[in-house]
């Protein structure tokens, strides 16, 4: 003790090792050594900490808020991947570009139910008697932003031949877009061009020149599609992010590297992105100018969505997005105001929702509101019908259906938010069946699943083997997920496995049809149950999207006479029937439908939940003397 | 010791076919088709086929000079690992996120050896006392709690409710500024670990002869330690201090991700997700190549801190 106590301070007990470390190895007069260049060591120390900062170029601060500058901070929960419209699905992607690029219509901001309206296209599409025509006037004075692509100092107006180009360029099968599916034997002569692109080299060695009868311009400002066939939803695909136009130049000058230089016409423009961290736009100097709309639904006005009504968007100077994939970090960034909207975390829920669905006083306090929607999705789990044992076999499916405790999975895995799902049309849906619920199909009833099972074992002839649930994860969530599920099914006397795998590997298994039952979901992408409807029809059966490989020849019939007809009461009543045949026949045992609980401060106006539209950043305001006082506030609750 | 270097390196060739066969049969054998998810919901077969030829998927597996392993081991040689799902080079992404990883691991690195290492000495020094035990105690107690734990009381506590550093990365902040809380949760976290091991080693060499024999001899607990113990335990350290540098250059997963470090052990976990077979060859082979060459480091640091080793 007394050594360490005369000959050594903390921090040079700290420092000692390391230099005895370096120098015993060199002769006798260590201790000398060591003393004279104990404080040089700890410089060496201070540098060492740095060497770290110095690999990573030291430096790292960006743009610093300027008190009077309307910055929007969001979180994006998972890293995007590409900012390339036409190659992109995942949702994060959408979200960022859908506030650079623009498509030719959009839903309207406030209206409900959802209504398109035109955002690069003059007006709505003139169709022709035969609805196979459709003639698209495109606005004039409509310019790309500003890039090395094009022209020093000669901005680029749109021109109809841009729409052309991305429509191509979805089709050229060496660009590999999974957007294909949506245009797959649609408009006329795009399929001939998808397939002379396959004997091209790669995707720059295809001729975007060569043209195809059903896209034509007959001026720079119309744009002229004929389809094969009708194809009501058209208008909804062209409010679709993929289709929106990307300049040729862009494309020819980036090449493969297009997906990090976006190139267009909307409010905002790519500043700075820090793959994987975060990403930054700003306002879009050559941006046309839009209004915030006037009109919205009753009730509008009263909660503030009408208070901008005329103005000139965008508001926002900049618009921040940071990958936080973690929820705590994301949720205390958000108490802390550096964020502006978050989703409640599920292991913070008791601390934001007090009783009756309220905000609990300490929320109220922060002056933080709670705005819920309905989300167009539902969740299932499937049964694969061309598996001998579970496909041949409906009391069986249905057994299974019966035995699922809803209500509990809903309370367990998302603290009561989301909705139970008593069919596969999600609520939000204009064809949705508000009676579909007393048809009692999510019933939770284990007696009538346990008298099924006798049946179904009559149909299979003895005892009913162990049956086989794959999911699509291996983490924590999915393994509570199959334990619920075995856990129930369990209770009625069935023996489940279940397998847990990447997505790959389920998706290749479920594509090969060797899964017995499997659980997955989907959202809608536009406000038409059809991509709900379309994973039963039996043209479709697997790889493509009936990954339940059921066929019904009363469903395929209406099913061929709904999609060819534009959208009217006739169409919803077809649609309800589908809905009714495939809950008899139960390929799906369907669970949920989500809900979005978001939360978002006080200065963060214009925060109108929508299901379909991505490009919302442009209706965004903040209130900056909010926000200032909101870290005042802050200081008084430390 | 020329001779013993380039047998060690001749040595790596077979390692590094090792670790490629083995990379690649994990991933192209074991495992589904990522042509399926890449092609999208609704995908047709034609597609789905496309992106297999893009991919090099339709080709053999092995036994052709164009096969999918001849193409994937002469791919690695030359570092040319191709684009990664998102059609990003694979190059560039590892190139962005060695520097954020090292800027994290290399200082928690020095931390927790500088300050285990000195503390560890210390308490062999005064081995049986409170002071031991106490120390004892404490780090079976911080080895004891998870990493994950250390991660949400340090963001909370120092972050969120004292405000002494930034909770997440942010783009107006300096690199020092966001690293700083990450390091030291990880200084923290990782120290019982060590000095449990540093302290063992320490006492190992302090109940040896020859100490005995220098105190007898009238020498200072000072020079015994600094001069004879600490020499001779250096093959430990240089064992466990040398070989962890390879995973320097991974990064580390928890902390990146809790903290928005955009470094490589995010980078490799997200590609094991999502089956991008591009970058986790690319990480894997980067790895093993950072780990066979610091082995050899590692078997030359032996020979010249202790006189008994030579490489022959």
């Amino acid at each position: 003790m007394k050594f360490v106590r005369v000959v050594f301070t903390p921090l040079e007990i700290w420092l000692a090792g390391p230099l005895a470390l370096l120098v015993t190895t060199k002769g006798d007069s260590v201790q000398r050594l060591a003393f004279s260049v104990l404080y040089a060591l700890r410089y060496t120390l201070y540098a060492l900490l740095g060497a770290g900062l110095i690999i990573a170029g030291c430096d790292g601060s960006g743009p610093v808020e300027e008190p009077n500058e309307m910055v929007l901070h969001h979180v994006l929960s998972t890293k995007i991947k590409g900012l390339d419209p036409g190659n992109m699905r995942d949702v994060y992607s959408v979200i960022v570009a859908s506030q650079i690029f623009e498509p030719l219509y959009q839903y309207h901001f406030l209206k409900r139910p959802y209504e398109l309206v035109p955002l690069l296209a003059e007006d709505m599409p003139q169709i022709s008697d035969d609805l196979l025509t459709y003639t698209i006037k495109i606005k004039k004075g409509v310019y790309f932003q500003d890039d090395p692509c094009f022209q020093a100092g000669k901005p680029r107006e749109l021109k109809a031949e841009d729409f052309i180009f991305s429509l191509k360029r979805i089709a050229n099968i060496k660009y590999l877009s999974p957007n294909w599916s949506i245009f797959d034997n649609k408009i006329v002569g795009l399929d001939e061009f998808r397939r002379i692109t396959k004997t091209c080299k790669s995707e720059a060695d295809v001729d975007y020149s060569r043209q195809v009868e059903g896209l034509t311009t007959p001026d720079d400002y119309t744009l002229v599609i004929k389809l094969k066939k009708h194809w009501p939803q058209l208008g909804m695909t062209l409010a679709d992010i993929a289709t929106a136009p990307v300049a040729k130049e862009a494309v020819d000058y980036y090449g493969r590297d297009i997906i990090s230089h976006p190139v267009g016409t909307g409010p905002f423009r790519l500043n700075v992105w820090r793959r994987g961290s975060s990403i930054e736009l700003v306002r879009n100097p050559a941006f046309r100018g839009e209004l915030y709309p006037s009109e919205g639904e009753p009730g509008d006005a009263e909660a503030g969505y009408l208070d901008d009504a005329g103005k000139p968007m965008p508001f926002a100077d900049r618009v921040v997005w940071t990958v936080i994939e973690e929820r705590q970090p994301a949720w205390l960034l958000f108490l802390q105001g550096k964020v502006d909207a978050t989703v409640i975390p599920k292991d913070s829920f008791d601390e934001v929702m007090g009783g009756a669905g309220e905000l609990t006083p300490a929320m109220k306090q922060r002056n933080i509101h709670l705005k819920t929607f309905k989300d167009p999705s539902t969740y299932w789990l499937g049964f694969n019908m061309a598996e001998p044992v579970i496909g041949k076999n409906k009391p069986l499916r249905s057994a299974i259906s019966y035995a699922i405790d809803r209500a509990k999975f809903i309370e367990l895995f998302f603290n009561n938010r989301h909705l139970v799902a008593h069919g596969l049309i999600p609520p939000v849906m204009p064809s949705y069946n508000p009676e579909i619920k007393e048809k009692g199909y999510a019933r939770y009833d284990p007696e009538k699943a346990q008298e099924l099972l006798k049946e179904a074992e009559k149909i299979h002839g003895g005892k009913l083997p162990a049956l086989k649930i794959t999911l699509p994860g291996t983490n924590t969530w999915y393994r509570q997920y199959g334990q619920f599920l075995k856990r129930n099914l369990n209770a009625v006397g069935l023996e489940v496995e279940t397998e847990y795998m990447d997505r790959p590997t389920y998706l290749e298994k479920v594509n090969n049809r060797s899964v017995q039952m499997f659980t997955s979901g989907s959202s809608a992408r536009i406000p038409d149950a059809q991509d709900f409807l379309e994973m039963f029809y039996s043209r479709y059966h697997a790889p493509g999207p009936n990954k339940f490989n059921y066929s019904n020849a009363e469903f395929d019939k209406l099913y061929e006479k709904a999609q060819v007809m534009l959208d009217c009461p006739e169409k919803h009543r077809l649609y309800r029937k589908m809905e009714l045949i495939v809950l008899k026949d139960c390929p799906a045992a369907f669970l949920n439908h989500r809900v979005a609980y978001v939360l978002h401060h006080d200065w963060y106006k214009n925060y109108k939940p929508h299901a379909f539209a991505y490009g919302l950043s442009k209706y965004r305001r903040i209130n900056l003397a909010k926000r200032t006082a909101y870290k005042k506030f802050l200081k008084t609750i430390k | 010791m020329t001779a013993y270097i380039i047998r060690r390196l001749l040595y790596t060739i077979p390692i590094i076919f090792g670790v490629l066969l083995l990379t690649f049969v994990l991933f192209n054998l074991v495992g589904g088709d990522i042509s399926v998810e890449i092609a999208g919901k609704g995908a047709t077969q034609e597609t789905i086929d496309e992106i297999r030829e893009e991919y090099g998927l339709n080709k053999p597996l092995f036994f052709s000079w164009d096969s999918q392993f001849v193409n994937h081991f002469k791919n690695a040689l030359t570092f040319n690992f191709g684009r990664a799902r998102d059609r990003e080079p694979v190059i560039d992404k590892i190139k962005r996120g060695v520097g954020p990883s090292l800027a994290l691991t290399v200082p928690m690195f020095f931390g927790i050896i500088i300050i285990s290492v000195s503390l560890s000495l210390v308490i062999a020094f005064v081995r049986g006392t409170v002071w031991d035990i106490s120390t004892v105690v404490i780090c079976v107690a911080g080895m004891s709690i998870p990493y994950l734990s250390f991660i949400l009381f340090g963001q909370y506590f120092l972050a969120y409710k004292w405000g002494l550093f930034p909770i997440f990365f942010s783009p107006d902040l300096t690199t020092a500024q966001y690293v700083a809380l990450p390091v030291l949760i990880g200084i923290t976290a990782g120290l019982g670990r060590n000095l449990r091991f540093f302290r063992t080693v320490m006492l190992d060499e302090m109940q040896n002869d020859y100490v005995r024999t220098a105190f007898a001899k009238g020498l200072t607990g000072r020079r015994v330690l600094f001069k004879h113990v600490l020499k001779n335990a250096m093959i430990p350290i240089i064992t466990r201090v040398v070989l962890a540098i390879p995973f320097l250059f991974l990064g580390s997963l928890l902390l990146e991700r809790f903290f928005g470090i955009p470094g490589l052990g995010y980078l490799m976990v997200e590609a094991i997700g999502s089956r991008d077979y591009f970058v986790i060859s690319a990480m894997t082979y980067i790895s093993a190549l950072l780990f066979v060459v610091f082995n050899l480091i590692t078997d030359i640091c032996y020979s010249l801190v202790d006189p008994r080793v030579s490489l022959e």
